[in-house]
């Protein structure tokens, strides 16, 4: 607060130059004077700006940033997110707020690109009301405000943050990702693949054309031929983000005519994939794996038999989820309020939610009841382990979380008009991850068939 | 009286961030993309049109980041060789285009930066793809700093530069070299009949203008501390040639008032709605009906009234 101190003496010195020098006469003076009174402008506009609330015992209201897509094409993964968080900030509001105080979210769209996100994290961070963020849905944004966050000493919850790279490091301390990352995501599908179709010899990939659909192909492919080194990648397909057209890809899946197509499109793209693949006949000549098809069930109707998966554990009609009342609830909220069931980057950003709720619960235990600054709420997130709504969180050493995965295949019920998923499976989260530190890919190199044979079968979870 | 203006308009840029310090990293990308667009108004003035000056931006920022990866960590030195890496970028490119006039050199200018995007996309092993490469915190002169200090060198560096830098070009601008590009716009012929290359006159315009590009994407590397290829967009150059004309290419402060004016207009849309980009596009219509000089015009046309 001296900064205040300090600028209003300069204000004050500033228009007293003005009656000092009596600057109002004449036309060149004029503008000087315009000048004085510009400068004393900026200084007390920078006066209002500095004199935000000093931290208190407990505050009138939590602030949080929360960054996803709410325009663009990624917003269709973007938005299920922003709702989420919208229902889940009401619900925990109207049970009196996070250990009696109120949340107040301010929303930041990701789709202005890394400079706009970075500018807008730190406007929010200067701000000592918004005490943590919620950061990001793009892992290019995530990469940008790791450093961002360490360097202001906020806490920063990665909802989404996909990417392998974020804290490979293992040096983060404000950094957190409660969530799965593209190793495990990736791997999970290998084995179930694998496990259900143990004769697969060759495989396409079409995937979006940037590092999440690169990275997820490598990893892909690594996992395969580590567990079943006689595999052939027939075909590499990444059409470009927001394509509107899959006619070209899908003739060179259907003159490849490989056993299985991998895709790990998402979002408009994947609608648009499925609704001009399927009348070609690749859903019947090909065993199709769509690793986010969960997005898509309500949307468009895939036929029965493909593997999908939601990234994690967040499906809303798991057992564990329908055997937790809160997470009937929210399910329920949601399809009245957006009309439609929560698909699972809304879950995803749900958890989020809840991780963050239960360190500041956890840090005000530890600190005898009093509200916790920045620094001690980081420092509860820090190995803590968070029952979510749809199964338990644990942060490992390095920040990283270690949640399970569940794949499975779509089939018809009657309990609902779209396609569920079925014969599914849970992986244990820390199963299929590197231990910290470790190269991701050199570690997935060395897994052994036998490895995937100890792990949980396709149906075992019911 | 207009360098007092400017002088004033420096020192209330300088006093801001002490006052509101999460505008420092605003103001620095403004002033890096002033600098940008500043580029793209020098080519201007000769009637050509660069829908693709993102391309020296983000070649200037790419080069900051694999200077850093190579080992190179000082920041005058980085800042040295990456403007240079853009001008040379700038100068390989300029030789055969600065051939070309009007549409067609928009739209090859517009070519050949999306070729360059799509190689910092596509070559995934090299530059990272569209997850980027980071840029570290350098040293200044030997000086190991920390980010928030460094980030308050680089804010100062950059207005500092934006005085130096904007003379020299404002004298470039009234030197014959300078006013051969508005004769070319005018009558090229008669330039060529006077014995004044015309090649020449633009491939030069056409290097500095490159190099005014590549600073500004060096500041914007460092002040991001993350190059993606999202910088070398068409959009991007789009948004450079924005910035010019909003601002108004009748004078060197033109192109940074331009980016001040879009940088904090965006920043303050941002804050109000999701739909900020209908806030940004109604203002640049408005602008762009009512004040076709620009930003800067209102500046230069009370000058005028007031002599």
């Amino acid at each position: 607060m001296t900064f205040k101190g300090i600028s209003t003496v300069v204000a004050r010195c500033l228009s007293s130059l003005e009656l000092l020098f009596s600057l109002d006469r004449g036309l060149p003076q004029s503008r000087f004077r315009l000048v004085v009174d510009g400068l004393v402008g900026a200084v007390a506009i920078g006066v209002v700006a500095t004199t935000s609330v000093a931290a208190q015992e407990k505050p009138s209201a939590l602030g949080l940033g929360i960054f996803t897509f709410t325009s663009g094409p990624a917003a269709a993964y973007g938005m299920p997110g922003k709702n989420a968080a919208d229902l889940m900030i009401d619900e925990i509001n109207a049970k009196g707020g996070i250990e009696g105080v109120p949340v107040s979210a301010t929303y930041v769209d990701e789709a202005q690109g890394a400079q706009g996100v970075i500018a807008e994290y730190r406007r929010l961070a200067g701000d000592t009301k918004n005490q943590a963020m919620v950061a990001a849905l793009s892992s290019a944004n995530c990469l940008a405000l790791a450093p961002l966050a360490e360097q202001l000493e906020v806490p920063t919850v990665g909802w989404n943050c996909d990417t392998h790279q974020l804290l490979i490091d293992g040096k983060s301390k404000y950094v957190f990702r409660p969530n799965g990352n593209t190793v495990p995501e990736f791997i999970a599908y290998a084995i179930y693949l694998l496990d259900r179709k143990p004769d697969v010899k060759t495989v396409a990939i079409i995937n979006p054309d940037y590092a999440f659909g690169h990275d997820a192909a490598k990893i892909f492919t690594a996992a395969l031929k580590a567990l079943k080194p006689d595999i052939e990648i027939v075909a590499e397909l990444y059409p470009k983000l927001g394509s509107p057209n899959y006619q070209t890809e899908i003739s060179r899946l259907a003159t490849a005519r490989p056993d299985v197509v991998f895709s790990n499109l998402w979002g408009a793209d994947l609608e648009n994939f499925v609704r001009q693949a399927a009348p070609r006949g690749i859903f019947t000549s090909s065993q199709v794996t769509l690793a986010l098809g969960e997005t898509v069930l309500q949307r468009v109707p895939l036929p029965d038999g493909v593997i999908v998966g939601v990234l994690g554990d967040g499906w809303w009609m798991s057992p564990d989820a329908k055997a937790n009342p809160e997470t009937v609830k929210f399910a329920e909220a949601y399809k009245a309020r957006f009309g439609e069931y929560p698909v699972f980057p809304a879950i995803k950003m749900a958890n989020a939610l809840i991780y963050l709720k239960a360190a500041y619960k956890a840090a005000m235990s530890k600190n005898d009841g009093k509200w916790p600054t920045r620094a001690e709420l980081a420092e509860a997130m820090k190995g803590s382990k968070v029952a979510t709504l749809t199964g338990t969180m644990q942060t490992r050493a390095d920040n990283d979380g270690l949640v399970d995965q569940i794949v499975g295949v779509t089939v018809k019920t009657s309990a609902q008009q779209f396609p569920v998923i079925g014969d599914m499976v849970r992986y244990k989260g820390d199963s299929l991850m590197p231990q910290a530190g470790q190269d991701p890919l050199a570690w997935i190199s060395t897994l052994k068939p036998e490895f995937a044979r100890s792990l949980p079968k396709p149906g075992s979870y019911k | 009286m207009p360098t007092i203006l400017a002088a004033a308009a420096v020192l209330m840029l300088a006093v801001l961030p002490v006052a509101a310090p999460w505008l420092q990293f605003v103001l620095t990308l403004a002033i890096a993309k002033g600098f940008a667009a500043l580029g793209v108004a020098v080519l201007l003035r000769a009637g050509l049109i660069s829908i693709g000056h993102a391309m020296f931006f983000a070649a200037s920022a790419y080069g900051v980041a694999f200077l850093a990866r190579a080992g190179v960590n000082d920041l005058g030195l980085l800042l040295i060789l990456s403007v240079l890496a853009g001008a040379l970028v700038g100068a390989v490119a300029g030789s055969f285009l600065v051939r070309y006039r009007a549409i067609f050199f928009a739209m090859l200018n517009l070519a050949v930066s999306m070729v360059f995007y799509a190689l910092c996309a596509k070559l995934y092993g090299i530059t990272g793809g569209t997850d980027g490469m980071p840029v570290p915190v350098p040293t200044v002169f030997g000086v190991v700093l920390g980010e928030p200090a460094f980030k308050s060198v680089l804010f100062y560096l950059s207005l500092g530069l934006m005085v130096f830098v904007g003379v020299a070009v404002q004298r470039y601008l009234n030197s014959p070299l300078g006013h051969a590009l508005s004769a070319v716009h005018t009558n090229e012929i008669r330039l060529e009949y006077l014995g004044i290359p015309v090649w020449a006159v633009l491939l030069i315009a056409y290097v500095i203008s490159a190099a005014l590009a590549g600073l500004g994407g060096a500041i914007a590397g460092f002040a991001i501390g993350r190059v993606v290829p999202d910088f070398a967009f068409w959009t991007a150059s789009g948004h450079l040639v924005l910035i010019a004309v909003l601002g108004g290419i009748g004078g060197v402060p033109g192109a940074f008032i331009g980016a001040l004016f879009l940088e904090l207009l965006h920043s303050a849309a941002v804050t109000v709605t999701d739909s900020w980009n209908l806030i940004v596009g109604m203002t640049l219509i408005i602008v762009i009906m009512f004040m076709p000089q620009g930003v800067y015009g209102l500046f230069a046309r009370k000058e005028a009234s007031s002599l």
